[in-house]
């Protein structure tokens, strides 16, 4: 481990530390839901930096996995009685294998065109969840019944939205140390040797579909995790929440936030749920986000290839050599 | 000293005699204390959330509720203290929704919330609000968590009642055998409204089919084709007023006037609808609106009128779910003044909202209740209205609808003393 990634590990878990125990005591409830709400979808945006960053492949997908995650977990939820914990795993791990399936013909593709691939897989999806919606304790495989939504259920530990906050940021923590995990062992120098020339790659001995599925599979148990943790969240989901165009909207703040690093996860998040948060709470339209995103994403493209991230993490480094 | 408190009786007098001037010519509204004085004491914190976004918009609830509770500020307030009216905007999304009620029970510390208007947020907050023991006193209602909630009661009908309303009436007077209900496909609106039409359809020996649409891709062409397809003979618009013109429009391009019986429940009785569908359609489409008609003669819709007239914005909107909004706070507000003004808190205000059973109004066919229950409807009877020659016509005063969703709304208005 180099230096750079030690200072980034230790500032990664003063933070959460910091998250966890500090922000609860000082932010209003309204605040603490807000970052319940990024802290989710700065784990998805993980997955999408990290099929990116190591590969260089483009999902487009990665909204519509959180949907299919949080339809898993909902129809656990409803039709077992497991630990909430391990229903959030079990859709985590559903997901990544959807996720591989549907990338498993799309892998002879790169840049564009596999994005183009992705994003329909985003519609496919959009019309799946307006048409068959998200269970709500109905019967039947759908489990859809034309009523109100029956109760979903939070870890016991974690029934109040500051609990529940407190367990989102250690599953995300967690999904870190998971990326953190792969990218220093066999998957991380398998995906470095691949995105560096897929020809070399297989004349090493390297099972170049494998991996690449592989890092399909671990993005989509992320987002699949993230939509469990969201209906754990929100107590119910909605098709409309998961629309194909907010896949383009993640992976473009995927980058902007910077997809090497963690860090870059976090400011991705916090772009996608805090910004237009702090927007409504000025009484401002929440659609000056959009603005704000698309500078943002000129700025990354022209400047900041490792976006905000990358810079912040520069300055560090920058900070180290100078003493 | 003397001349001083003369002088202060003196002008005390002429300001009362001016007020009662103003009210005497019948143009001032009448809310609350109505005492013609400010109220400056302590502000009583209330809010209210709002849907208002494409598809559709919510907002007449709290549109009412608003200008309502700047004329009782205006007016001696709640024994002297001010109602702060905090209103917040879901968006039609269910993470803002819960958001922006977090934000306004736990942060804000509202003791209620009045004239909310919204598809998505009772769905998501209904939790919320009984764990927080906090009543709303909805206004502008449409999913079924609405009517199915203990802390949640609304003066609105929402689309079942209404829409059964519209059924009715054109069974009994247009002679409708089959009916499409055309709605979003939103389980807990459309899907739940609809599944009841069909419901009531067959109770009656008649047949009835969903046309559910995706809320995020309106198509109407293709909506208005498959209800033809589907061989109908009745059309029932359960869908906010902006697409229900979409496909009213759609109709008179493709000459669907005749073609079907048209009728909708109470989101397209609005005052600007004359405008947008001309004469096409005059005549031949039957609406049941879940509160009065606009031009009533009752005293309260003649305050509410004269409320949104004095305190009311230009661009409020003046629809049912407006005068619903002005009476939910209206109720609301006559309730808290029966209360110590120095001890108004949520638990109380809470309380004094159960206790509210049998109080009446021009705008409403029944006696409005609240009660200790796990699900509210108060109102359930309706009118109904012909769209004609750019306004609207009253056919039928008061009914009711007969359909087994209500049988449990039925027993608690038995048990309350109020059948």
């Amino acid at each position: 481990m180099d230096p750079l990634q030690k200072t980034s590990t230790w500032i990664g878990v003063a933070l959460l530390a910091l998250t966890v125990l500090i922000l609860p005591m000082v932010l209003g409830a309204l605040w603490i839901k807000v970052l319940t709400s990024a802290a989710i979808f700065a784990l998805a945006a993980s997955g999408v930096a990290l099929v990116y960053a190591q590969l260089g492949l483009i999902n487009l997908a990665q909204i519509a996995l959180i949907g299919v995650g949080g339809w898993i977990a909902l129809r656990l939820n409803y039709a077992t009685d497991l630990p909430v914990t391990l229903l959030v795993i079990i859709a985590g791990g559903l997901t990544g294998v959807i996720g591989a399936l549907f990338a498993l013909p799309a892998l002879r593709m790169r840049g564009l065109y596999l994005a183009l691939v992705t994003l329909m897989v985003a519609a496919l999806a959009q019309i799946f969840f307006n048409a068959f919606q998200f269970p709500n304790g109905g019967e039947g495989f759908w489990g859809v019944a034309q009523k109100s939504a029956d109760a979903v259920r939070r870890p016991g530990f974690a029934q109040s939205d500051t609990a529940y906050f407190r367990y989102v940021m250690i599953a995300l923590g967690v999904a870190f140390m998971l990326i953190g995990l792969h990218k220093s062992s066999a998957p991380g120098r398998a995906w470095a040797m691949i995105r560096q020339s897929e020809a070399n790659a297989m004349a090493a001995g390297i099972n170049v579909t494998f991996f690449k599925l592989w890092a399909f599979a671990l993005s989509g148990f992320l987002a699949g995790t993230s939509g469990a943790l969201l209906a754990g969240a929100l107590g119910q989901l909605d098709a409309r929440s998961f629309l194909a165009g907010e896949g383009i909207l993640l992976f473009a703040l995927a980058v902007v936030g910077g997809v090497f690093s963690w860090l870059g996860a976090i400011v991705a998040g916090l772009l996608y749920k805090l910004l237009p948060a702090i927007f409504n709470d000025l009484g401002l339209s929440a659609d000056i986000a959009m603005i704000i995103f698309g500078a943002a994403l000129m700025h990354a493209i022209m400047t900041a290839p490792e976006g905000i991230a990358g810079q912040i993490m520069g300055a560090f480094k920058k900070g180290g050599s100078d003493d | 000293m003397k001349t001083s408190l003369i002088l202060a009786t003196a002008a005390t007098l002429g300001l009362s005699l001016m007020g009662e001037d103003a009210k005497a010519d019948g143009h001032a509204p009448v809310c609350g204390l109505n005492t013609g004085q400010a109220a400056t004491g302590e502000p009583i914190k209330v809010g209210g959330i709002n849907g208002n976004a494409p598809p559709g918009d919510f907002s007449g609830g709290t549109d009412g509720a608003a200008a309502y509770f700047d004329c009782v500020n205006a007016n001696g307030g709640i024994n002297g203290r001010p109602i702060d009216y905090l209103v917040e905007n879901d968006q039609w999304n269910p993470e803002l929704a819960g958001q922006v009620a977090t934000k306004l029970v736990k942060d804000e510390g509202v003791v209620a919330l009045v004239g909310n208007g919204s598809v998505v947020e009772m769905a998501v907050n209904a939790p919320l609000y009984a764990a927080e023991d906090v009543m709303v006193m909805a206004s502008g209602c449409a999913i079924s968590e609405c009517y199915e909630s203990s802390h949640i009661v609304s003066t609105n009908q929402g689309p079942l009642p209404s829409g059964i309303g519209a059924l009715k009436f054109a069974i009994e007077e247009l002679g409708a055998t089959n009916a499409a209900c055309i709605g979003f496909n939103i389980p807990n609106n459309g899907g739940w409204a609809c599944d009841w039409m069909n419901e009531y359809m067959s109770s009656k020996g008649l047949q009835g089919t969903s046309i559910l649409m995706d809320p995020t891709a309106v198509d109407l062409n293709s909506v208005y084709l498959q209800a033809l397809a589907e061989g109908v003979d009745t059309i029932l618009l359960m869908l906010p007023a902006g697409p229900a013109i979409g496909l009213l429009k759609v109709a008179e391009e493709q000459g669907g006037r005749e073609m079907f019986k048209w009728v909708s429940p109470t989101p397209l009785y609005e005052p600007g609808v004359g405008e947008v569908l001309g004469d096409y359609w005059s005549d031949h489409l039957y609406i049941n609106i879940e509160l009065n008609t606009f031009d009533s003669d009752g005293a309260d819709n003649q305050n509410w009128v004269k409320v949104m007239d004095t305190y009311g914005k230009d661009d409020d909107r003046r629809d049912t779910f407006s005068q619903s909004g002005y009476i939910s706070a209206k109720f609301f507000v006559d309730a808290l003044l029966d209360l110590d003004a120095d001890r108004i808190d949520r638990p109380s205000v809470t309380k004094a909202i159960q206790n509210i059973v049998g109080v009446e109004s021009d705008l409403l066919c029944d006696p409005y209740y609240v009660g200790v229950a796990d699900r509210h409807m108060p109102n359930h009877s309706g009118r109904m209205v012909v769209f004609k020659d750019g306004g609207f016509e009253l056919m039928r005063d008061c009914y009711d609808i007969d359909t087994n969703y209500l049988e449990p709304i039925l027993a608690q208005e038995t048990a309350l003393g109020l059948d």
